[in-house]
């Protein structure tokens, strides 16, 4: 029978490319929940942690800094540390990730992957609050903590998933320490127009900006958003120019706040500060638009040259855990080469897997649940700034957003004054003023 | 009136932007007239210009103005390549063919430009200043991507009239079977008008940076390759030179409805202007498949 | 023919499924890569359903997975007090049936008067429309999306939830899939599968002969948005638990069927099957082995199969073969 053979011979070649990767299954060793259970937990001879990084795709450049980030921690957490101390023993830890292409279907199936085959204890999730969103269903029916270090947007702690907790501080931070320093700097300085990018993010941003601008009195004039990738912005920007704000706060990702950045100098409209998202974090930010770039302000979830350290800690009462920021940096470079300075994503993907290692000790136990509720009353300091989660959503309410801003050359930290390495330049340079080369430098 | 102004200086910016929009679609055009294939890796080929763009600039220091022709050439000779390479082999292929042929060609582009040079997101500042023309701001540098435009557009324009070569070409766009029967040795003309369109889309990504001299990144011509789809149609598809004035109308409509969407309260003004210019494809292609510039219907 | 003859084409591609759910149900942790590769494997047979059996190019076909997302989102999110249980998912179903069926219903009275390049421009213009319109005009909403992880968890509670997204989905791709094989072959066997034929080897002709051409091209055109509805529904509303416009409306979607439908070989049954697991598999281990270089390695692949095998790996072997196996590979 030729077609029995041909179906046979086809249901064999499927059913073998599946097998051939599935053999090292084992059955998973679920944590027990129950309390009883820990004086005997047997504690395994290492420590893995999994999480799909976005290596290809639109966010690639976020997860390769994440990837040397986490690099980084881990080494720390092993050599330095000589490993997790839990029940008794220094255990190492192990992170294994794939490959996401920045797409949610791969989510789902790699996360699986993660927990099932490979035996993840912990996963962190992938970059953006789309695909963590993607994965979390997965992470809590496996009962699987899941840490987000680069899904912001508030929306995702709204949901009601137990075992999603974050890092970073969310969407709706973003931008409000950049008006605070404003409204102290100068109290006179009024309006406020916003340009930015019609996305998810952007509009969680931007929808918190407006609540805090007005709570602290500013006078929205302006409130515009352009949709993903534009080419020109300067019928908006003129738009901007005639309402004559005195404070410019916009942007969404890399290359809409370069171009946003770049046509305001085209159309020198000039304003006393501007703070534009996410862009002006990029050292390329700074090769790109040379002096035009001076004085620009940007929140940042970290900048290397915090001050949060072992001192800083120990004036909040807290501990403080993890590589100092000296340190952080040296491992760093080992993995992504001496030239590559880490951006906050590299940060706050370190701080996640520093928050899991210091969340373990704490609980003394590898059990998801106890851990979880440890993290509940967990509060202490890394290089990347405080961490305390809201015990009912998981949502991140230590950390605090720094603003920096660009200044001959470098960037400085301006805000909040106790991570500040430098005093805010304002009013900034006008675009004439940068054109004559003159630096947002005292 | 402020209105008045705004739109008068967005139609300026309209009217630059158009230029560059134009000669950037004058190679999908000229491509899909000769060779009836539309290029979907069409955008990768502006994000190599634009690159090119940005090294010679700062590695060598060179104005952008002059890496049009660096980039003219390293276009014709990639044409050439990805010709006898591929397109070739798939001149009289169905449609699905060829449509799938060219995506994978320009992601294979993005992902080696992007193991190249990295993801980044760079730029260059190339200063000589600006003119005021009261309504608005325009740096000298935009004002140099219209000309240049329009003199490559001229120049192409002048050699299908004038030489012989382009002649044969343009035999070839109004019926290829007849052109062969003439003498002409079509599958010549292919790979030649393959190449130049290539050429023209990457040269003109050295004009995309005059316009933009940020934000260039390896993935950046998904943009430009729907815009130039949009543009093609305007210009009736298989005319270069359609495609050369719907850029402009495109850039002009572009930039103008946004000043009129702005008066619609509750909505993102910005975003419909996309909407906008996708209808009005749509539009086009019902009523007059040929394009609004193009003539006889076929 | 017998009736047996007309239907054996299925058993092959129904064995596969079976085998594919299988290993999915009895290898720990296989669950989630058998359904990646089933979503892409049910993407090429509904997108077959017009691409392959027409010939017509629509490569704003993402808009109908689009639409079917939309609908089962809001059906979630506003019938969420209304205590239906799993009723709701069926209202969603339907939802996103009828939405993208009234969309596919528009679009082919107009567009598929357009042939070759011209309507493949054209439904790209209705894909990226249609998204700017949904941001541009602020509706289900607007760029922000709909979120509806938290309104499941209300309905269903937490573990029915989580259950819904991670199994029932995914099961419902797999009906899904069945489904479209079995429209399949009844178009093929009835007179819209010849007439069809007809219009992808010459539309003028079959014009000229008096076949209603319009019409199976329209019908066609709305079963395959049907399915991609309900794909969409199912293996990105129910399954990733929210909807942004930029994710749902990407023509990178689009591309990927076809390339899947191209694979496997156009207008046959087996095709996007094959087509879908080579290219769900391909991209699955890929990303664990190479992570990074996916796309590097599938771009030139994919140029020397359009070039070696235009007809794809089915196409190819159907030609080669004879005789009885001929009915089971269609």
């Amino acid at each position: 029978m030729r077609i029995a053979k041909f179906g046979l011979l086809l249901a064999l070649i499927v059913g073998l490319a599946f097998l051939g990767c599935a053999q090292q299954e084992q059955p998973k060793a679920t944590p027990t929940p129950t309390p009883a259970a820990t004086p005997e937990e047997k504690i395994p001879d290492k420590i893995l942690i999994g999480g799909t990084l976005s290596l290809t795709g639109k966010y690639s450049k976020e997860g390769q800094m994440s990837l040397w980030g986490i690099q980084a921690a881990i080494k720390w957490v092993n050599d330095v540390h000589g490993g997790v101390n839990v029940g008794g023993k220094k255990v190492k830890l192990e992170f294994k990730y794939y490959d996401d292409e920045s797409k949610k279907e791969a989510v789902q199936s790699l996360v699986e992957r993660l927990i099932t085959s490979d035996n993840a204890m912990f996963l962190l999730a992938p970059y953006s609050s789309g695909l963590t969103l993607a994965g979390a269903p997965i992470a809590d029916k496996h009962k699987v903590l899941y840490m987000s270090h680069g899904g912001a947007s508030d929306r995702i702690f709204e949901q009601g998933y137990a075992y999603v907790v974050q890092t970073l501080s969310p969407a709706s931070e973003y931008m409000a320490p950049f008006l605070d320093m404003v409204k102290a700097v100068d109290p006179s300085a009024k309006k406020v127009a916003m340009v930015y990018e019609d996305s998810e993010f952007s509009k969680a941003v931007f929808a918190g900006a407006r609540k805090h601008a007005e709570e602290l009195g500013f006078e929205i004039v302006l409130e515009k958003t352009y949709p993903k990738n534009p080419t020109d912005l300067t019928p908006l920007l003129s738009e901007v120019k005639a309402a004559s704000p005195d404070i410019i706060i916009g942007g969404g990702h890399f290359a809409d706040g370069q171009l946003l950045a770049s046509q305001m100098a085209d159309l020198k409209l000039d304003a006393k500060a501007i703070s534009i998202l996410v862009a002006p974090a990029l050292p390329k930010f700074y090769e790109a638009l040379g002096t035009k770039a001076e004085g620009i302000c940007a929140p940042g979830q970290w900048e290397v040259g915090v001050t949060y350290g072992p001192e800083a800690a120990k004036k909040s009462g807290i501990d403080y855990f993890g590589p100092s920021q000296d340190e952080f940096l040296n491992l760093f470079h080992e993995f992504a080469g001496k030239d590559t300075m880490p951006s906050y994503h590299a940060a706050e993907a370190a701080a996640a897997i520093l928050a899991y290692a210091k969340a373990i000790e704490e609980a003394n136990s590898l059990d998801t649940d106890k851990i979880r509720n440890t993290m509940n009353d967990l509060r202490f300091m890394t290089f990347f700034g405080e961490w305390k989660i809201d015990p009912a959503t998981g949502k991140q309410i230590g950390h605090k957003m720094v603003i920096f801003q660009w200044q001959g050359g470098e960037k400085k930290i301006i805000w909040p004054p106790s991570a500040a390495n430098a005093e805010p330049y304002y009013p900034i340079p006008t675009w004439d003023e940068k054109a004559a080369g003159k630096l947002a430098k005292k | 009136m402020p209105f008045f102004e705004q739109l008068a200086g967005n139609l300026v910016y309209g009217a630059i932007l158009g230029s560059v929009y134009g000669l950037s679609t004058m190679g999908l055009s000229l491509i899909f007239g000769v060779l009836r294939i539309v290029n979907v890796g069409h955008g990768p080929f502006i994000m190599l210009g634009a690159f090119t763009a940005f090294w010679m600039f700062t590695l060598f220091g060179i104005a952008p103005v002059i890496s049009i022709s660096v980039a003219l050439v390293l276009g014709l000779a990639l044409g050439f390549v990805v010709f006898f390479a591929v397109i070739k082999r798939l001149i009289n292929a169905p449609e699905l063919s060829t449509l799938l042929a060219t995506f994978a060609i320009g992601i294979f582009l993005e992902e080696v430009a992007k193991f190249i040079w990295g993801p980044d997101h760079r730029g260059y500042s190339w200063d000589i200043g600006s003119i005021d023309l009261s309504i608005t701001l325009i740096p000298y540098s935009k004002i140099l991507a219209f000309i240049s435009s329009i003199v490559i557009a001229y120049l192409l324009y002048m050699w299908f009239q004038k030489t012989k070569l382009g002649a044969a070409v343009r035999a070839v766009v109004e019926d290829s079977e007849g052109a062969a029967a003439c003498g002409i040795n079509v599958g010549r003309i292919y790979a030649l008008s393959f190449a130049i369109g290539i050429g023209l889309t990457v040269a003109s990504g050295v004009l995309v940076t005059l316009f933009v001299p940020v934000g260039i990144n390896p993935y950046m011509g998904h943009e430009y390759t729907l815009k130039a789809f949009v543009i093609a149609v305007l210009g009736g598809l298989a005319s270069p030179w359609g495609a050369f004035y719907a850029g402009f109308i495109f850039g002009l409509i572009e930039n103008g409805s946004y000043t009129l969407l702005g008066t619609i309260p509750g909505v993102e003004p910005f975003s419909l202007t996309r909407f906008v210019a996708f209808s009005l494809l749509l539009v086009i292609l019902l009523i007059k498949p040929t394009g609004l510039l193009g003539g006889e219907s076929k | 023919m017998s009736f047996f003859d007309k239907y054996a084409s299925l058993i092959p591609v129904l064995l596969i499924y079976v085998v594919l759910f299988a290993i999915g149900i009895l290898v720990p942790g296989m669950w989630q890569p058998v359904a990646f590769i089933m979503f892409y494997i049910t993407l090429g047979q509904a997108f077959n359903i017009f691409l392959g059996l027409t010939g017509y190019v629509d490569f704003g076909y993402v808009a109908f997975l689009a639409l079917g997302a939309y609908g089962m989102a809001i059906a979630v999110e506003s019938l969420g007090g209304a205590n239906l249980g799993f009723g709701i998912i069926l209202i969603g179903l339907v939802l996103a049936i009828v939405m993208a069926s009234i969309l596919s219903l528009a679009v082919g009275a107009v567009a598929l008067r357009l042939r070759g390049a011209y309507f493949a421009i054209a439904t790209i213009g209705v894909n990226e429309g249609f998204r700017y319109f949904v941001e541009g005009a602020r509706i289900w909403g607007g760029s922000e999306g709909i979120i509806i992880s938290g309104a499941m968890r209300n309905i269903f509670g937490r573990e029915t939830a989580n259950f819904i997204s991670t199994f029932v989905s995914d099961i419902l791709v797999f009906i899904i899939a069945i489904l479209a094989a079995i429209v399949t072959v009844l178009i093929m066997n009835r007179k819209m599968g010849y007439a069809l034929m007809a219009v992808r080897e010459d539309e003028d002709a079959a014009k000229v002969m008096g076949i209603n051409v319009t019409k199976y091209k329209v019908m066609a055109f709305i079963a395959s948005a049907s399915f991609a509805g309900l794909i969409g529904a199912s293996a990105w509303t129910l399954k990733m638990t929210y909807v942004f416009p930029s994710d749902v409306f990407l023509i990178t979607y689009t591309v990927e069927a076809i390339v899947i439908v191209m694979l496997g070989g156009a207008g046959t049954l087996m095709g996007p099957v094959v087509g879908g697991l080579i290219y769900g598999i391909l991209k699955y281990y890929l990303s664990i082995t190479l992570p990074g270089f996916q796309l590097i390695i599938l771009a030139p692949l994919l140029v020397v199969i359009v070039i070696a095998f235009p007809e794809g790996v089915v196409g190819a072997l159907k030609r080669k073969a004879r005789g009885n196996a001929r009915k089971y590979l269609r």
